[in-house]
């Protein structure tokens, strides 16, 4: 992690309200139903729609501060797109020289990959104009073998795995 | 648009327990390997009927991804490419297959490794951005002759041209470099391609020597053409692909002699597309899509696609994807079966 603070005053964003595919019994964290975040939850023909990756995405942790991506705004349902088995995710970086963007992008990139059917293509970008090293965080994000190396390394795994702790919460506060 | 081959499935190899990224047919036996995210090796005999059967995995002792691999000429020896920066050099001890060597020297993952047409020179590449040549001497000794820092990022292939000492490298900067040896100095390069918007991923060269491939995340392949003994042009832009192209490979398949071969390709979209390439009489390239087949690997990516160099097979087609399976196609002609 950086020694560095980007952005030492985020501004932090209430969350809104959880979306309408949950039941309203679901509020509960101990919902079977809501901590499995793998594949297995989705039947095959399920919409998958720019809500529910919205709903996978937005509880991932911001690697620097205690807040999630949708607090922050880094993402939002509007920033994702939805096509057919393609799907765009653009997101927004609090500052424009954040140096976190890319571990930013890769953890929406692994939370995607593992909650998410294998027909998915998935291409994760910066907002246009909102970061200094727009092409080449882009580059990185999308390239598959960066990604997997990226992927065997412990070090950045570990880093990961704390920024995606409550990914499954979807928008629900934690305990 | 009716075209005049199909892409026929032949057989399925699945066994690899995660990703297969790179497939590559031994020259002088009947073998095939394919490597994966899962760090082993696994070899497959085919009689002459074209059936596969694994024969062993090589469960190597890389600690990550075996990226890439490369038999020698000879046929005997394996180099593989991982992850972990190291490359293994493999050969059979009395039915085993054990390392020879074992190359150390890249600082970050390797990518690629590749045996000039003489067998004596070994040229690998990686994130680290350079390409590292290799003398090969008896008993397994490797001698590292030179380390070339020309791309600006990542070198994701290397190639060898298939008769000339003249190294390709294909980089995450976009361009293609050649190099050759100045047998007074240094290996150094001669030529720098430019023309892909994107990392250039792959690359192959023609049967009758005078044209590169190369395959791009722009989602193009590129044909370049020998204009001179250290100059390539590029003559023409293949389009089609929908997503990143990972793998281009070019063969005499069963086209006429006159013409340039088959150059097939495969990426993101999981499409083989194979392609047949001739000369017209005023030099430009003539093309014709004569073959595609969507879904090769269902779902997933095709990472890798290699034309079998054995003649009486050079219909035949292995691709290896994200499913872990490597993938026997023939391309065959739709007017055989009237």
């Amino acid at each position: 992690m950086a020694v560095e603070i980007f952005n030492p005053n985020p501004t932090i964003f209430t969350s809104s309200k959880p979306s309408k595919s949950l039941k309203p019994e679901s509020i509960w964290v101990s919902d079977p139903f809501d901590i499995k975040d793998d594949a297995d939850t989705f039947e095959s023909d399920e919409l998958i729609d720019q809500d529910e990756i919205f709903d996978l995405i937005r509880s991932i942790n911001d690697p620097e501060h205690p807040n999630t991506l949708e607090e922050l705004r880094v993402v939002s349902a509007p920033q994702i797109t939805v096509s057919g088995n393609r799907i765009m995710v653009e997101f927004t970086p609090t500052v424009p020289h954040c140096g976190l963007s890319t571990l930013i992008g890769l953890s929406i990139r692994v939370r995607l990959l593992r909650a998410l059917p294998s027909r998915f293509k998935v291409d994760i970008t910066l907002k246009p104009g909102s970061h200094q090293s727009e092409i080449a965080v882009n580059r990185q994000l999308n390239d598959k073998e960066r990604v997997a190396a990226a992927l065997e390394n412990p070090a950045l795994v570990q880093t990961l795995e704390q920024t995606l702790a409550n990914a499954m919460l979807r928008g629900q506060p934690a305990e | 648009m009716a075209l005049s081959y199909t892409v026929q499935a032949i057989q399925q190899l699945p066994g690899h327990e995660d990703r297969a990224w790179h497939v590559c047919w031994n020259p002088t036996k009947p073998l095939l390997a394919s490597c994966s995210a899962d760090k082993s090796v696994r070899v497959y005999q085919y009689n002459d009927a074209a059936n596969f059967s694994h024969l062993t995995t090589i469960s190597t002792g890389h600690t990550k991804t075996v990226r890439s691999l490369a038999w020698a000429p000879s046929g005997k020896t394996l180099a593989t490419a991982s992850f972990d920066a190291n490359i293994g050099i493999w050969e059979q001890e009395d039915g085993d297959w054990e390392c020879a060597s074992l190359l150390e020297g890249h600082e970050t993952e390797c990518k690629s490794v590749a045996y000039s047409s003489s067998g004596t020179l070994l040229a690998s590449c990686s994130r680290d951005k350079t390409v590292w040549i290799w003398e090969v001497h008896p008993d397994s000794d490797f001698e590292c002759l030179s380390v070339l820092m020309e791309h600006t990022q990542d070198v994701k292939c290397v190639s060898w041209h298939p008769t000339e000492e003249i190294l390709a490298s294909a980089s995450y900067d976009d361009t293609i470099k050649m190099y050759l040896d100045d047998p007074s100095d240094d290996w150094f390069c001669f030529l720098t391609l430019t023309g892909h918007t994107s990392t250039v991923w792959s690359l192959a060269w023609s049967p009758e020597k005078s044209y590169l491939a190369s395959a791009s995340d722009d989602k193009t392949v590129r044909i370049w053409r020998r204009v001179a003994q250290h100059k390539w042009e590029c003559a023409l832009v293949l389009e089609g692909n929908e997503r990143s192209v990972y793998s281009v490979t070019w063969g005499p398949g069963k086209a006429p002699s006159s013409s340039l071969g088959w150059v097939a390709a495969v990426g993101g979209d999981g499409f083989i597309r194979v392609w047949e390439l001739s000369e017209n009489e005023d030099s430009s390239l003539h093309h014709n899509l004569i073959a595609q087949l969507p879904n090769a690997h269902d779902v997933h990516d095709v990472n890798s696609a290699v034309w079998c160099p054995r003649q009486g097979f050079q219909d035949l087609l292995a691709t290896t994807g994200d499913d872990g399976t490597t993938r026997i196609w023939r391309v065959e002609s739709k007017i055989d079966h009237v």
